[in-house]
C-alpha cells in the first residue's frame, strides 16, 4: 500500500462522505424540527433518482440541469407528505410514537411497491452525461468528476442551509419551532406551515443528492434502502437533529468507509461504518455534535 | 374592545371556568384576580385560542374569535404572555424579540417597537446576544412581555407576570404595564397578588372556582370589606 493509494482513497472517501452528508441532512432537519424520523427517506432519494433518470430519458436533460427541478419537485412532495400524512399521524391520541413510525414506514413500502409496479425492478442508468465516467487529476490523484461536483453541490447546499437558518426570518421561525412548537403561535407563526416547510426543505435536499447520485449509480426501486441505512448512521453519529452534525457525520462515514476498503476485503466495506457507529453509541450516545 | 360572554371551558371533562363574562374597554388595565385554581389562566387561554371554549363567545373589535387558530388570534392584535412565558430558550434575546415581528417581517420599520421595548426594559438591550435561558426569572418575564409587544398588539394579556420574580422586579414590571397602557395599548392581567394589581388597574374581576364572584372599578373592589378580609388580608 503506497502513500498515493491511501491519499487517493481518502480523497474519494471525503467526496462520498460529503454526499452522504447531503443525503442525511434532510433526515436530521426533520427530526430536529419535530422529533419524527422519516422512514421513507431512502424512498425520497429513490424517486429523486428516478425523476432525474426520466428527465434524461425523455427530455435528454443532463442530471446537472435537472437537479434544481428535481429538488423543487421533491420540496413539493415533502410538504405534501407532511400535510396529508404526518400532520395527522402526530395528532394520534394514543401510541403516537408507533403511529408516526408506521405512517412513514408504510409510505416507504407503498413508494417502493409503486416504483416496482410502474418502473419495473430493472436497474436503470444514465449512459452518458456531462460528468458520467469522467475523472480529473489533481496533483496525481484521480477524482471522479460526478462525485467531485456532487461534493461541491453538497458544500454549497450546506452553506445555503446555514444562511437560511441563521439569516432569514423563515429560518428563525424554523429554529423557534424546533425549540418550542407550541409557543410559535404566540408570535403569530403557524406551526403547520413551518413543519410543511421543514419537510419540503428536507426532501429538496435529498432530491438534490438523488439527482447527483443518478449520474454514477444504478436506479432501481430498492436503491434507497442501503443509502437510507447509511443516512441513519450518519445522523446518529453526528447527533440526532443536528444539521451541522449530519455534515460532519457524513464526512466521518465517507472516510471510515474508504479506510475500511483499504484494509478489509470489499465485501466487508460497511463493517467499519457500523463499528464506528457502535463505538460512538457506547461512548457518546448523543452523537458527536448532539446537544442532548 | 374585548367581550367574553358566558364562556365555559373544560379540560378532559373537568370544567375550569363556567359562564364567565368579562369586558375590556380600549385603554383600560383590567385585573382578573383570584386564588390558585380559580380559572384565571384558563380564561386567558380561552381568549388567546390556546384552549377552545366549550360554550360562549369571545368577541374582539366586533369579530368573533372563539374557535379561531391561536396564531390567527395573535395576528388580530392580541398578544398573550402565558404563565410559563414560553420563550425560545436556546435562541438569543435578539432572536426572541425579532421573532415577535415575524407577522410584519416585510415592513421596513420593524425596529420601531424594539425601541419601545428597550425604553421599557433597558436591561434587555444589554443582554441581546445572551441565550434566553441564561436570563434571570425577572429578565425572562421582561423578554416575554417584550416579545409580545413586538407583535404590535392592541390588547396585551399577561398571566401572573409576578410569578417567580424577586419583589423589586415585580414593581418594575407593574410600572412597565402602566407605561404600556400610556402608550395606547389595552392590558388584561391575571394575578394572584391582588393588592399590587389593583393599584395599577382601572377595573377588576374576582374569579372563584371558575365563576365571576365580583366585578367593579379597582377602587370599589379594594374598598370592599369582604375582599379586604378574604384576599387582601386587611
Amino acid at each position: 500500500m503506497t502513500a498515493e493509494t491511501i491519499i487517493q482513497s481518502l480523497a474519494s472517501g471525503l467526496l462520498m462522505g460529503l454526499l452522504y452528508g447531503l443525503i442525511a441532512v434532510g433526515l436530521a432537519l426533520i427530526f430536529g424540527l419535530m422529533d419524527v424520523v422519516n422512514f421513507a427517506h431512502g424512498e425520497f432519494l429513490m424517486i429523486a433518482m428516478y425523476a432525474t433518470f426520466f428527465l434524461f430519458a425523455f427530455f435528454a436533460l443532463d442530471p446537472l440541469l435537472s437537479a434544481p427541478l428535481v429538488a423543487a419537485a421533491l420540496f413539493i412532495f415533502g410538504a405534501v407528505v407532511y400535510l396529508l400524512i404526518v400532520r395527522f399521524a402526530v395528532r394520534a391520541k394514543a401510541n403516537t410514537g408507533m403511529v408516526q413510525i408506521f405512517s412513514t414506514f408504510g409510505l416507504a413500502v407503498l413508494m417502493r411497491g409503486v416504483a416496482q409496479y410502474f418502473f419495473t425492478p430493472d436497474y436503470r442508468s444514465i449512459p452518458h452525461s456531462w460528468l458520467g465516467g469522467k475523472t480529473i487529476s489533481i496533483a496525481g490523484i484521480y477524482l471522479p468528476q460526478p462525485q467531485l461536483v456532487g461534493a461541491l453541490i453538497a458544500i454549497a447546499a450546506f452553506a445555503g442551509l446555514y444562511f437560511f437558518i441563521h439569516r432569514t426570518d423563515f429560518g428563525r421561525a424554523l429554529e423557534a419551532t424546533r425549540e418550542d412548537a407550541g409557543a410559535v403561535a404566540l408570535v403569530g407563526i403557524d406551526k403547520n406551515k413551518v413543519f410543511a416547510l421543514g419537510w419540503g426543505l428536507g426532501a429538496a435536499l435529498v432530491g438534490l443528492a438523488g439527482a447527483v447520485m443518478a449520474i454514477f449509480f444504478y436506479v432501481f426501486p430498492d436503491v434507497g434502502a442501503s443509502f437510507a441505512t447509511i443516512a441513519y448512521v450518519t445522523v446518529a453519529l453526528g447527533g440526532f437533529g443536528s444539521v451541522f452534525g449530519a455534515f460532519a457525520g457524513g464526512i466521518v462515514v465517507g472516510l471510515v468507509e474508504a479506510i475500511t476498503t483499504l484494509i478489509l476485503p470489499p465485501s466487508l466495506k460497511t463493517v467499519g461504518i457500523y463499528g464506528v457507529y457502535l463505538l460512538v453509541v457506547f461512548i457518546r450516545p448523543r452523537g458527536l455534535f448532539g446537544s442532548i | 374592545m374585548l367581550s367574553v360572554r358566558d364562556v365555559t371551558t373544560a379540560y378532559q371533562g373537568l370544567v375550569a371556568i363556567s359562564n364567565v363574562s368579562i369586558d375590556v374597554e380600549k385603554g383600560e388595565i383590567v385585573c382578573v384576580a383570584g386564588a390558585n385554581g380559580a380559572g384565571k389562566s384558563t380564561l386567558l387561554k380561552s381568549i388567546a385560542g390556546a384552549e377552545r371554549p366549550r360554550a360562549g363567545s369571545v368577541t374582539f373589535d366586533g369579530n368573533r374569535i372563539d374557535g379561531m387558530a391561536q396564531h390567527l388570534i395573535t395576528a388580530k392584535g392580541i398578544a398573550y404572555v402565558p404563565e410559563n412565558r414560553r420563550l425560545f430558550p436556546r435562541l438569543s434575546v435578539r432572536d426572541n424579540l425579532r421573532l415577535g415581528s415575524y407577522l410584519y417581517r416585510s415592513e421596513a420599520n420593524r425596529d420601531e417597537p424594539l425601541d419601545f421595548v428597550f425604553k421599557l426594559f433597558p436591561r434587555l438591550s444589554e443582554r441581546l446576544e445572551q441565550r434566553a435561558e441564561t436570563l434571570s426569572g425577572g429578565e425572562q418575564q421582561m423578554l416575554a412581555i417584550g416579545r409580545a409587544l413586538m407583535t404590535r398588539p392592541r390588547l396585551l394579556m399577561l398571566d401572573e407576570p409576578s410569578q417567580g420574580i424577586m419583589p423589586k422586579l415585580v414593581d418594575e414590571i407593574f410600572q412597565a404595564v402602566k407605561r404600556i397602557r400610556d402608550a395606547g395599548m389595552t392590558v388584561l392581567i391575571v394575578e394572584q397578588r391582588m393588592a399590587e394589581c389593583l393599584e395599577i388597574a382601572d377595573r377588576a374581576y374576582i374569579l372563584q372556582t371558575g365563576r365571576v364572584l365580583m366585578q367593579g372599578t379597582a377602587a370599589e373592589i379594594s374598598g370592599n370589606k369582604d375582599v379586604r378580609k378574604a384576599y387582601l388580608g386587611l
